[in-house]
């Protein structure tokens, strides 16, 4: 290129700018890495903080005696809380399975498929569900979910009574994991939602135009266009979503039924790590021991997530690897081969 | 306009109803009073503060009897209200000197029912009480109930049995009473703020177990006296230590503190009194408070003297009716001139603050 | 020319089928908040009048019960607060995990800890700012209500990553390319070319976090007091709307209960509002 030919913004200049503007960049960098590198300071800060409270009922019961012993009874001061990780298990995989499904599904109606004029309402509609308070969520979901819930539990119950967990059992009547769970999928479908919209929306209209031009139906070019591109953005939204449900303290306390022992039914009431912090913390406050028990509680739901998350990653990881291959064509067509494009 | 030039004005006005909303208040010009714990008397001291309101700002932040201690222990409040009297472990966190104990107002826990075609009144006795929340009693026709209720019948329901899921004052009153009338109770489940309880559905607070109740015919439940005054609901007549079936009334409550003998640091406990006409499942609440805050560092002068009138007008004769207005009940004339002695007590910096 | 297949019934019926279930599954999703906003309506609606906009709650029990003035303030402030600290910040580690953090172990921490960040309850945040700031009195006051501001700000930081992350990640990378090749400083692709790209997505993000940090009433009740009246000071106790509502919601008294859900209504508009001026304000919107 002859020096003048093409006057470009900078030129040759650009290759020695003057110090100060070669600062910008790396010190851009710095501040950036030192604002990330506060959440390591916070999170060690955390757990020291919480460590130092907890010690005094994990020295007594020993970690692992924590974690995995059954008995939480306040009167005899024994403290263990199986039963409440258990309860966050469960709880948090009903949210998800039925809430990720619903979300993802309205974020695809959404973007995809409903009339250009209801996308506007529709989506401040969907978003609305996170503006409600989780007081309101508890109470609205014991006072008419667990009621008129009854009946459908029980026809449920009765119906699948052959599946364990799920079927047969004596339920008593009102709070139990699967409302819980209910109502915790509903809190996590504006989160999943919102943001699954957004990666959706990103999807370049030449992939959705072209699988349209091939010949596939609207299903056929949601499910190869869309999704396969929006994957690990609905599995970002979606570790999001189960973050808030395992955290959720107060909606889930007023629908858990607060049982300390460990439910084998659906319908059980039981218990879930924040809910149990929730719902002592303030009376064990001048309690050391109890207190103590309530602070490792909120530690044992934090090393949880710490595991979990890892294995989540580790999952995604590995089927990103497989996924490098294109999807397959649809079924009932024959692959098109446009002349000099083989596919 | 430019996108530029619309941005800088939306900045512009957001900025400028911000400010204006936040700085268009004026600041507390009275003097703050910092307290937190109980929820029970909750509405109490909030009416009291806004009786007071032109001489105190009460930040009262119903936390909690146990989160209100502990806040005292923190030094964050000046003083803590809880239902519990002091225990030893309390005191040993309370290092910053003497603590004084007042009592302030009683409260009932009613035995609370949704039972169709019966009304208020339904005699029940402790022993009773504790077998329908031990499972053992599982219809409200049960022989041991109709015993009690001879010119009632009463109806062929199953009974849900609602407590709380909550830690609370109110369990630990209910249970202690279940413990004094039945062992079973007392070795199986025991008595403290939160139980393992045998059977019955959980429900988040005074509020939880008021709407349960509500929902489902042939419910049980205990909710606090305040609560079930105000909203009408039906509940029980109550055996007491005497053997009299008593109503949850305001009088009958009072009379739970009558003829006890409180410890040198009033701290008692009014459950199962056997004074005449009481009503056998009161629960106490206190404020506590070290002799001289301002030498503990958790009150500056003004807001002891704030404190001192504070007291002041709750022992005081229209204190306790306002208390009752509420629905909550007043000290007998025993309690409430101990009460009054432990206020005079009160000081900052060695100097009397008129309590 | 290739004349391509005709659709196949079978596909045909695919296809209606999977368009009703969607729109089914939206119906669905939708069920609860119509419920839930009918709820509130019914039971909070009583609640709204100019007293209960404009006068501060009085403590009484009967007579004057006074509105909800100052939670409504004290929340606008605590948020604004949180916000300030929150977005912004969350925005700047977004940016790093995208630009500059993809690989090598740092980032992976971060990226890690940040979704470790999302699943801890409220509680535990308020009762970590406790343990931290409020026991010790940092700052002269025990109860402060820029302190109940930190402890919302942690609840909406790991929103606000993520969220951006999401979006950051969608950027074509042919934008950054182009202005890289232009001479464009890299920090100046970034804060011209790739955030703009974004910003529908990360307003959506920034709305998220703050309609969960709104309503939260665990980390209030740790480091700050329920406080009858507004307040403007941040370093003194505030009041705000979940403590307001978490005290009234318990009452004996009917009408606070009323007052109570008036409030929460209000809270839910609070946000409804603000998610309009923020959709209007991102006139790029890509959905509506």
């Amino acid at each position: 290129m002859e020096a003048g030919a093409i006057s470009v913004p900078g030129g040759r200049a650009v290759l020695t700018r003057p110090f100060r503007e070669r600062l910008a960049d790396p010190v851009f960098k710095w501040i950036l890495r030192i604002l990330a590198g506060l959440v390591v300071v916070l999170i060690v800060f955390f757990f020291v903080f919480l460590y130092n409270k907890a010690h005094v009922a994990l020295s007594k019961f020993g970690v692992f005696g924590f974690t995995f012993g059954e008995t939480w009874d306040v009167g005899k001061e024994q403290f263990h809380v199986l039963p409440m990780l258990v309860g966050t298990l469960i709880t948090s995989a009903i949210a998800l399975l039925i809430g990720v499904p619903v979300a993802v599904a309205a974020a695809v109606f959404v973007t995809e498929l409903c009339p250009r004029r209801l996308r506007g309402p529709l989506t401040i509609l969907v978003d609305l569900l996170a503006a409600v308070p989780s007081v309101v969520y508890g109470l609205w979901a014991f006072v008419i979910l667990v009621p008129n819930l009854e009946g459908t539990e029980n026809w449920f119950g009765n119906t699948f009574s052959f599946i364990p967990f799920i079927g047969g059992g004596t339920p008593t009547p009102g709070p139990n994991y699967l409302i819980s769970g209910l109502i915790l999928a509903i809190m996590i479908v504006p989160i999943v939602s919102a943001i699954s919209r957004e990666v959706m929306a990103t999807v370049p209209s030449d992939h959705k135009e072209a699988a349209l031009a091939l010949g596939m139906t609207r299903w056929e070019m949601i499910r190869t266009a869309v999704l396969p591109y929006s994957r690990a953005g609905i599995t970002g939204a979606s570790m999001l979503g189960l973050g808030r449900a395992v955290g959720e303290t107060i909606a889930v306390a007023f629908v858990i039924g607060g049982s300390t022992s460990i439910g084998h039914h659906m319908l059980s009431q039981g218990y879930t790590l924040a809910a149990i912090i929730a719902n002592e913390f303030q009376e064990a406050a001048n309690d050391k021991l109890h207190a103590g028990a309530l602070v490792a509680a909120g530690l044992v739901l934090f090393v949880m997530t710490l595991i979990i998350n890892a294995v989540a990653r580790a999952y995604v990881r590995h089927a990103e690897r497989r996924n490098l291959s294109p999807p397959p064509a649809p079924e009932g067509t024959e692959p098109v081969t446009l002349g000099a494009v083989a596919t | 306009m430019t996108i530029r030039k619309r941005r800088a004005v939306m900045a512009a006005t957001i900025a400028v109803v911000a400010l204006g909303a936040v700085g268009g208040t004026v600041a507390l010009a009275a003097t703050a009073l910092s307290g937190a714990g109980s929820t029970l008397a909750a509405p109490v001291y909030q009416q009291w503060g806004s009786d007071l309101k032109s001489k105190l700002a009460l930040q009262y932040n119903p936390s909690g009897s146990g989160a209100g201690v502990a806040a005292l222990q923190a030094g964050t409040v000046g003083f803590a209200a809880s239902d519990p009297p002091l225990g030893p472990a309390d005191k040993a966190g309370l290092k910053k000197g003497a603590v004084v104990q007042i009592p302030t107002v009683l409260g009932a826990i009613t035995i609370s029912y949704n039972l169709k075609g019966v009304k208020s009144g339904m005699f029940l006795d402790g022993p009773t009480i504790a077998n329908i929340y031990l499972g053992k009693i599982k219809k409200w026709n049960d022989p041991a109930i109709q015993k009690l209720n001879k010119k009632t019948k009463l109806p062929n329901t199953a009974i849900t049995v609602v407590h709380r899921s909550d830690s609370s004052g109110t369990t630990k009153g209910f249970t202690t009473f279940l413990a004094a009338y039945s062992p079973e109770w007392k070795s199986k489940v025991g008595v403290d703020k939160t139980v393992n309880w045998p059977v019955g559905t959980g429900a988040e607070k005074n509020a939880g177990v008021a709407a349960a109740v509500k929902q489902k015919g042939g419910s049980i439940g205990y909710v606090e006296q305040a609560y079930a005054l105000q909203n009408h609901f039906t509940y029980a007549n109550v055996k007491n230590a005497k053997g009299k079936f008593i109503a949850p009334t305001l009088p009958s409550t009072s009379a739970a503190a009558t003829g006890i003998v409180p410890p040198k640091d009033l701290g008692f406990v009014a459950i199962n009194s056997n004074a005449k006409g009481a009503y056998p499942i009161v629960s106490q609440t206190f404020i506590d408070a070290y002799q001289d805050s301002c030498a503990a560092g958790t009150m500056n002068p003004a807001e002891a003297t704030a404190f001192g009138q504070f007291i002041k007008y709750g022992l005081s004769p229209a204190g306790q009716k306002k208390a009752q207005q509420l629905s909550y009940a007043g000290l007998p004339p025993k309690i409430l001139a101990a009460a009054n002695k432990a206020a005079a007590t009160l000081k900052c910096n060695g100097k009397s603050i008129g309590a | 020319m290739t004349t391509l297949p005709a659709i196949s019934g079978r596909r045909r019926s695919a296809d209606r089928a999977m368009r009703i279930v969607l729109g089914l599954l939206t119906l669905i999703a939708l069920v609860p908040l119509v419920a839930i906003i009918y709820f509130l309506l019914k039971n909070g609606l009583s609640a709204f009048s100019w007293h209960f906009f404009s006068t501060d709650p009085t403590g009484n029990f009967f007579g004057d019960q006074g509105g909800v003035k100052s939670a409504i303030l004290g929340t606008v402030e605590i948020v604004l607060m949180a916000s300030v600290l929150a977005i912004p910040v969350g925005i700047a580690i977004a940016i790093y995990l995208v630009e500059y953090g993809q690989a090598g172990w740092f980032g992976n921490t971060v990226r890690y800890l940040i979704d470790v960040m999302t699943g801890v309850p409220s509680i535990v945040f308020g009762l970590f700012v406790y343990a931290a700031l409020v026991v010790s009195k940092v700052g002269g006051q025990a109860y402060t209500a820029w302190k109940a501001g930190i402890a919302i700000s942690l609840l909406m930081l790991p929103i606000v990553v993520k969220s951006s992350e999401v979006v950051l990640l969608l950027v074509p990378n042919g934008l950054r390319e182009a202005a890289l090749a232009l001479g464009t400083p890299r920090w100046r692709v970034v804060m011209r070319v790739v955030l703009p790209a974004a910003r529908p997505g990360i307003i959506t993000g920034a709305i998220l976090s703050i309609a969960r940090g709104i309503g939260e009433t665990a980390p209030l009740l740790f480091t700050t007091s329920l406080v009858l009246g507004t307040t403007t000071s941040p370093n003194a106790p505030m009041n705000a709307l979940p403590i307001q509502i978490f005290a009234d919601i318990n009452s004996p008294n009917s009408q606070l209960v009323t007052r109570a859900w008036g409030a929460a209504l209000t809270l839910v508009l609070m946000v409804l509002v603000l998610t309009l001026i923020a959709r209007l304000y991102a006139s790029r919107s890509r959905i509506a």
